[in-house]
């Protein structure tokens, strides 16, 4: 866990020198399992920012929200940082209007698997030193190990250290191994096709078409959703069959070498829905075909955003 | 009247409604409780979760549902209205209180959803208090409680080995013709923990007051401060047991006309043909979803849109506490900032 204390003295000094106009990054939730993203526009109101491994939202959502002429501090994790990067090579943000903490991420805590051992009346839960979390709750005290709460989009991290942050707040940690991220994309893609799409039906047809996946995604910030587009229209409007296998089927393909693997979808999903599989396997195309992993930097740009005269098929010139 | 119904002869009770009605009950689903039909073996989910993630009304006003079908060539003909007659086991007094709110909705005088009212009619609803209230809820706050008898045909009140029935309405009593009239006793010891869960559930913020202070705050900067880390997705809405927006849209390739929930928390809800949005933002969205609930709602019937069921607090992805806002709003000076 990175200091605390230090997290908060560099978000004031870059508010107190006039570096950037805001800081983004969580505050105390009003319930225990929920810390809030927070915007700090003065080193005061620093002294309200936490951190801890239930701050489940990927921060740089917030990003394409505000002017590109202000000056913006964040809290990032290795995904954020990632996003931010993605977003900046797409123009949401310019980079030297942006200031990164970066904190070397040790992975978010998913609170369903909390509330699944202690019950969902808590009190408090608090996060040891000894990597357990100790929660407090109507039926009783529960010590937990916090390697088997994590969301499983960071169980199979790949980067959790910050790639370009402009300082780094904690000691940097051993990188993750893609191979387990392929694990989980295998025991999808193994499966015979019947299943596949068995399971596809049954996760994407609890969907209530809610759009918290959307909305969590830094990487959603279409002016207009193509499920909002009326005319011409590109899926059925409610929750048929078709409509929310086309929601979650197109959703997934627009995040083709732009998504970063950070599972706040999931996080935000009201009906545990499981999306990070189809993501992951578009993650893992672009790993394995292409090289390719969005948000190292600023400049690389993603296969698929781009066309070269020379391209080997000629599907587009 | 006050019956006793003994917790084992709890399954063999449901099973025999199961002969005249379709009975829902929470079960299992994921990591969550669902109403969902008792089929054989089935197995109840009452200690999982005190509440159903979706909220009841959806087996009233599903998330989608075709009102008519079409023809490209003009003809068309209406959906049969569902008459099978069901009856909700378990369902929570906060929920049951809020189908007594959008009754008030579409059960107008002048204008009665058909199927809306339809599937009311041809509904049971047995309750379940809560001895134990949970934490995210706040019924007491706005006129509901552990116990509210609103919208109820019965309410059971679970007396550790039994459950004290106490059945409402004519409809409510023809559903227990075999049981036990409970002792003085029994009926006692439910009264007791009815008032103590009543009582254990402290003040979330203060009503009186509150629409007048929303009112007057329209134009308040405190819209933007509490709106900043909204999504704008449909969450707090959507599992929200009162609210009740619909789109209406005609899906030409399957000839339906379709009605599909809908939420002023979205951007288009409020977009209007021109392009014009009259809440262009999460500020004035958000600003609508507390007004309707605790302004306009009592503008139209005098009742707050609010059960306290407390789903939103629970399941918003960025852990916004309407509970906290509306206690800010408490705090907001009261002058007039717009006419």
């Amino acid at each position: 866990m990175p200091d605390i204390e230090a997290l908060k003295a560099e978000a004031k000094r870059i508010l107190s020198e006039g570096m950037v106009d805001m800081v983004i990054g969580f505050k105390a939730g009003d319930t225990p399992l929920h810390p809030q993203p927070a915007f700090f526009k003065t080193a005061d109101e620093v002294d309200h920012l936490v951190y801890n491994a239930l701050c489940q939202n990927n921060l740089a959502t917030y990003l394409t929200r505000f002017p590109k002429t202000q000056k913006i501090g964040m809290l990032v994790r290795g995904c954020e940082n990632r996003s931010v990067n993605a977003l900046v090579f797409e123009g949401q943000h310019p980079r030297e209007g942006l200031y990164l903490i970066g904190i070397p991420c040790e992975g978010i805590i998913d609170w369903r698997k909390i509330v699944a051992q202690t019950g969902e009346e808590l009190y408090s839960v608090t996060e040891q030193s000894d990597n357990t979390i100790l929660v407090e709750s109507k039926s009783g005290f529960f010590t937990l190990e916090k390697n088997t709460l994590l969301h499983e989009s960071c169980a199979r991290c790949i980067h959790p250290n910050p790639v370009s942050a402009d300082i780094v707040i904690g000691e940097l940690l051993p990188e993750g191994d893609p191979a387990l991220a392929r694990e989980k994309v295998a025991a999808f893609t193994d499966l015979p096709i019947e299943e596949r799409y068995a399971w596809f039906r049954q996760e994407s047809e609890r969907c209530i078409r809610c759009y918290a996946c959307r909305e969590a995604c830094p990487m959603c910030y279409c002016e207009e959703c193509f499920v909002d587009h009326i005319s011409p229209r590109w899926t059925e409007s409610g929750t048929t069959p078709a409509g929310m296998q086309g929601w979650h089927i197109v959703r997934a393909f627009h995040q083709t070498g732009r998504c970063t693997s950070c599972g706040a979808c999931e996080r935000a999903c009201p009906m545990d829905i499981k999306m990070t599989y189809l993501t992951e396997k578009l993650n893992d195309d672009m790993r394995r075909k292409y090289n390719f992993e969005v948000g190292m930097d600023t400049t690389t740009p993603p296969p698929f955003s781009t066309v070269t005269l020379d391209d080997k098929s000629r599907f587009v010139v | 009247m006050n019956l006793i119904l003994k917790k084992e002869q709890l399954d063999h009770q449901l099973n025999a409604w199961r002969q005249d009605y379709e009975v829902y009950a929470p079960q299992s689903l994921q990591n969550f409780t669902h109403f969902l039909p008792l089929q054989d073996g089935f197995e109840l989910a009452f200690d999982k979760a005190h509440n159903t993630r979706i909220p009841p009304k959806a087996l009233f006003l599903p998330t989608s549902e075709a009102l008519l079908k079409f023809t490209r060539f003009g003809g068309y003909e209406e959906v049969p209205l569902e008459t099978t007659p069901r009856l909700i086991f378990g369902i929570r007094p906060c929920d049951a209180h809020a189908m007594t709110l959008l009754d008030t909705v579409f059960e107008q005088e002048r204008y009665t959803d058909p199927h809306w009212k339809t599937r009311r009619d041809a509904t049971v609803l047995v309750g379940l208090g809560c001895h134990e209230p949970c934490q995210t809820g706040f019924c007491t706050t706005v006129g509901s409680g552990p116990f509210d008898h609103a919208g109820l045909d019965a309410i059971l009140t679970d007396l550790g080995e039994v459950f004290l029935v106490e059945t409402l309405t004519e409809k409510g009593e023809c559903l227990f013709p075999q049981l036990e009239t409970a002792s003085e006793e029994q009926s006692l010891r439910a009264s007791e923990l009815q008032q103590a869960a009543k009582a254990s559930m402290p003040v979330a913020f203060e009503t009186e007051g509150l629409k007048e202070k929303l009112d007057q705050n329209f134009e308040s900067p405190y819209w933007e401060e509490i709106s900043q880390s909204c999504l704008s997705c449909g969450v707090c809405t959507f599992l929200c047991p009162t609210c009740f927006c619909f789109d209406i849209v005609d899906e030409a390739q399957r000839g339906e006309r379709v009605r599909n929930w809908d939420t002023c928390m979205f951007r288009t809800y409020s977009l209007e043909a021109s392009g014009h949005n009259p809440r262009p933002s999460r500020v004035e969205r958000t600003r609508q979803r507390l007004s309707h609930k605790y302004s306009y709602w009592l503008d139209q019937t005098n009742q707050i849109g609010c059960t306290g069921c407390g789903r939103c607090v629970r399941y918003c992805p960025v852990g916004l506490d309407i509970r906290a806002m509306l206690r800010k709003v408490n705090q907001l000076p009261s002058e007039v900032t717009h006419v």
